[in-house]
């Protein structure tokens, strides 16, 4: 049995040759039917396994670049979706806008904001309308949550409008509930506050409103609540903070009321009494 | 050792790749360079008869169960191709390119008569059928895959390997 196996090992490429002559031929030899029988053995069992490994890296490869095609489709998608969720809080916010503009008793301009105010505070805004839609001077500007401030200069297609926000403008407020009156102020254009008379009646979560005096805005528009008093010790006034009910700070539609200022007849007033002067 | 394996198992899928899809467009009138043939020549060369036996024999199966050819026709001729051009190893005898030539040359012709005596014996017809074919089909053959197998030699000539950094 060892000289065979010697043997083997000194002739083994004449053994090899042999072995796969013999193997060749004697497939050569089979019938048809056992040709085509081991030939499906053989492609199932030898061929067709490295067929699937290289089914396999060209599907790799075809996986690789389909992921790349992929994630640009994410990407796509993706933008469009942020798209439409923006498309959707602006229908839902125009939505709300029509509804506002339909329960609005009065007669209003609605605009848009073109240009801002560029201090990191924003004071005021230039709106798409002016003397060609019959803005006037003094008009008071609303948004959907409350009163925004109030036209300043008119151009023939653009108007100025002073918002709440500039220290300078001062707005009459009154305490819905307890009807206390007072004046709307603020000192850096972000805290707003009322100063009460200290006995008046005035508690957190009030809702401020416009008392309608001043001659610019009429009464019953919103403003915003009390957030907090804060008594600073003074014998004759309490000081409430408030918190307006309008996001100043992302304004894109707003409202023109036309009303006709009563400034505008006070003044005409004063202009005929010092005439007859 | 690996590097080698891999080197092959590469040179060999190239040329299986290439011998489906590129040489069949550049067939002269009917005739095609056998680039799987060269490859086991180089192959044999390089490695002996041993490897060059067992790598002949399979590449040779592949090519019957992915052809029309009888169930061990190319196997076999392959088997013997890859025997007889082992014979002839580098790393035993030194042969020259215009030896190269020849010994290509004659496993070509060695392969194809192999190829038509089993087709003879098969189908039928007689010794005057085999030298017809190898007359007609073998020797453009060969010469046609030649030149392709002359491509490394031309490589090595006119590109060193310092030149080719």
């Amino acid at each position: 049995m060892r000289w065979i196996l010697e043997l083997i090992i000194r002739y083994r490429v004449v053994v090899a040759v042999l072995a796969a002559s013999c193997a060749s031929l004697w497939m050569i030899a089979s019938p048809p039917l056992r040709q085509a029988k081991t030939a499906r053995l053989l492609t199932i069992s030898v061929f067709y396994p490295l067929q699937i490994t290289f089914d396999q890296m060209t599907k790799a490869k075809n996986i690789y670049a389909e992921n790349r095609h992929l994630k640009g489709e994410v990407a796509l998608l993706t933008a469009q979706v942020a798209q439409l969720k923006d498309e959707k809080i602006e229908n839902e916010r125009l939505r709300g806008l029509f509804g506002f503009e339909q329960r609005m008793p009065l007669d209003i301009i609605p605009v848009s904001i073109v240009a801002r105010d560029p201090s990191p505070v924003l004071k005021s805004v230039v709106v798409n309308a002016g003397k060609d839609k019959g803005v006037l001077t003094f008009m008071p500007v609303v948004g959907e949550g409350g009163i925004a401030g109030k036209v300043v200069q008119v151009m023939p297609s653009l108007s100025q409008v002073q918002l709440i926000r500039d220290p300078l403008n001062r707005t009459s407020i009154l305490v819905r509930r307890s009807r206390a009156v007072s004046i709307l102020e603020t000192e850096n254009g972000i805290d707003f506050f009322g100063l009460f008379r200290t006995h008046e009646d005035v508690r957190d979560g009030d809702t401020i409103v416009t008392s309608g005096l001043g001659g610019i805005y009429p009464r019953g528009f919103p403003v915003g609540v009390v957030d907090r008093i804060i008594d600073e010790r003074d014998p004759l006034f309490k000081k409430a903070t408030i918190k307006p009910s309008l996001d100043i700070d992302h304004l894109e539609e707003l409202f023109i009321v036309r009303l006709p200022p009563q400034w505008n007849a006070f003044r005409a007033q004063l202009d005929s009494l010092q005439r007859q002067r | 050792m690996r590097t080698n394996i891999l080197k092959w198992a590469g040179i060999f899928l190239l040329c299986v790749v290439l011998q489906t899809t590129v040489v069949p467009l550049i067939g002269l009138s009917g005739i095609t360079p056998d680039l799987l043939m060269v490859a086991l020549f180089f192959f044999a060369l390089k490695t002996g008869q041993m490897t060059a036996v067992w790598v002949g024999f399979f590449l040779g199966l592949g090519q019957d169960l992915f052809s029309t050819s009888i169930l061990g026709q190319n196997a076999l001729s392959k088997t013997i191709a890859g025997y007889f051009a082992g014979f002839f190893n580098e790393r035993v005898m030194r042969v020259d390119i215009v030896f190269q030539i020849v010994l290509l040359l004659v496993t070509f012709f060695l392969n194809d008569a192999i190829y038509f005596i089993v087709q003879v014996v098969i189908a039928g017809g007689g010794t005057g059928k085999v030298v017809h074919d190898l007359a007609v089909a073998t020797v453009p053959r060969a010469l046609y895959s030649l030149l392709f197998a002359l491509l490394p030699y031309i490589r090595e000539r006119f590109m060193p390997t310092s030149s080719r950094r």
